[in-house]
């Protein structure tokens, strides 16, 4: 595991590019959560979605998103709460690697 | 009547600012209601603490939180335009880890929210700049 | 529930209006119904394969695709402004309706504030 990892103070990547599965490994580990199967589902769905549209979902979108994708038990804000917490659009985001949101707090 | 005012010129560079300013004190002189003024794109720069201009031109910055402080008006930055020019208060430069803070204090930065409000709780929503 | 319209009328990379005038739309999209609609050289906006790597731009033309995602299905476009052009229907990103100069005085006509981009 890297340990020279360069992060802002909120523990958001400085350099995108270095996001790696074992990068994401530990920025998970810094906000003590262990990334599991329902983890990394969602965060290569964002990932591929970030690709794609080149703009991170909001919640709401990200939600009706992963019920498309991957299963309608798994579209509503519980199920994504449950994996990444209370506030899961910054955490998601962090973890996979995408751009720090301008507007939470 | 309720208006709001969405400012999209930075100072100096474009009369937007000074013909809002101009428009804002008429609203309040009518007796109407001022709902809020909303500073995007370029706009943003109109809250810059560390403009000094010429003493001979208007120092638009000053206008501004001097018009804020005697309306009461709330003067909104959108955050994701000020966080690209660098128009930062205490939070954000301490959450972006830069060393200075740019942002006049008459000035809140908030959410791109708030212009949406505007548009739908204003009876007019009235913009300078482009 | 209030019907916003934004109207972008920029051409794409040239300023920030267009891209801070999608993020507004999107925002809209949480609070009120939303509309967009594209004149002038604000058509250009929504020319498919754009390719920004030269210009050193964000390429955010990707991001028109997530409108419907975000509940803005009303994307409305000059017909004639897009012939002027040279373009058709099938040069652009998305989906959008090319409306006549009578049909946008009738989309200026619903809406209950007008955004400017």
């Amino acid at each position: 595991m890297k340990s020279d990892l360069s992060l802002d103070k909120q523990g958001y990547l400085l350099n995108l590019s270095d996001w790696t599965p074992e990068v994401a490994e530990q920025l998970a580990a810094n906000e003590t959560i262990r990334l599991t199967t329902g983890h990394w589902e969602i965060i290569y769905l964002v990932r591929d979605y970030y690709e794609e549209y080149q703009i991170a979902p909001i919640t709401r979108v990200l939600v009706r998103h992963i019920g498309e994708r991957l299963g309608r038990d798994k579209g509503n804000s519980i199920y994504l709460m449950k994996l990444f917490g209370g506030k899961p659009a910054g955490l998601v985001s962090k973890v996979s690697g995408l751009p720090k949101p301008a507007n939470c707090d | 009547m309720k208006f709001a005012i969405a400012v999209y010129g930075a100072p100096f560079s474009h009369q937007a600012p000074l013909s809002a300013l101009a428009f804002a004190r008429a609203v309040l002189a009518e007796g109407h209601e001022l709902l809020r003024i909303f500073f995007y794109h370029d706009g943003v720069y109109n809250g810059n603490a560390n403009a000094a201009p010429p003493q001979d031109e208007p120092d638009i910055r000053g206008m501004w939180s001097e018009f804020a402080l005697e309306s009461g008006v709330e003067m909104i930055v959108c955050v994701a335009s000020a966080l690209r020019r660098g128009m930062l208060d205490e939070t954000e430069a301490d959450r972006y880890e830069k060393s200075s803070t740019t942002l006049d204090p008459a000035f809140t930065i908030s959410g791109l929210g708030q212009l949406i409000d505007a548009g739908i709780n204003a009876d007019r929503l009235v913009t300078f700049g482009n | 529930m209030k019907q916003l319209l934004f109207i972008h009328s920029k051409a794409p990379h040239g300023s920030i209006n267009a891209q801070e005038g999608l993020d507004a739309m999107l925002m809209g999209s949480a609070f009120a119904e939303c509309t967009g609609l594209f004149i002038g050289d604000g058509i250009l906006q929504l020319l498919d394969r754009q390719d920004t790597t030269g210009s050193g731009q964000k390429n955010f033309s990707k991001t028109f695709a997530v409108l419907g995602d975000y509940g803005v299905d009303n994307i409305y476009c000059s017909q004639s402004q897009l012939s002027a052009r040279g373009l058709g229907l099938a040069d652009l990103v998305i989906k959008v309706k090319p409306v006549s100069d009578a049909e946008i005085r009738q989309v200026l006509a619903r809406a209950d504030s007008i955004l400017n981009f």
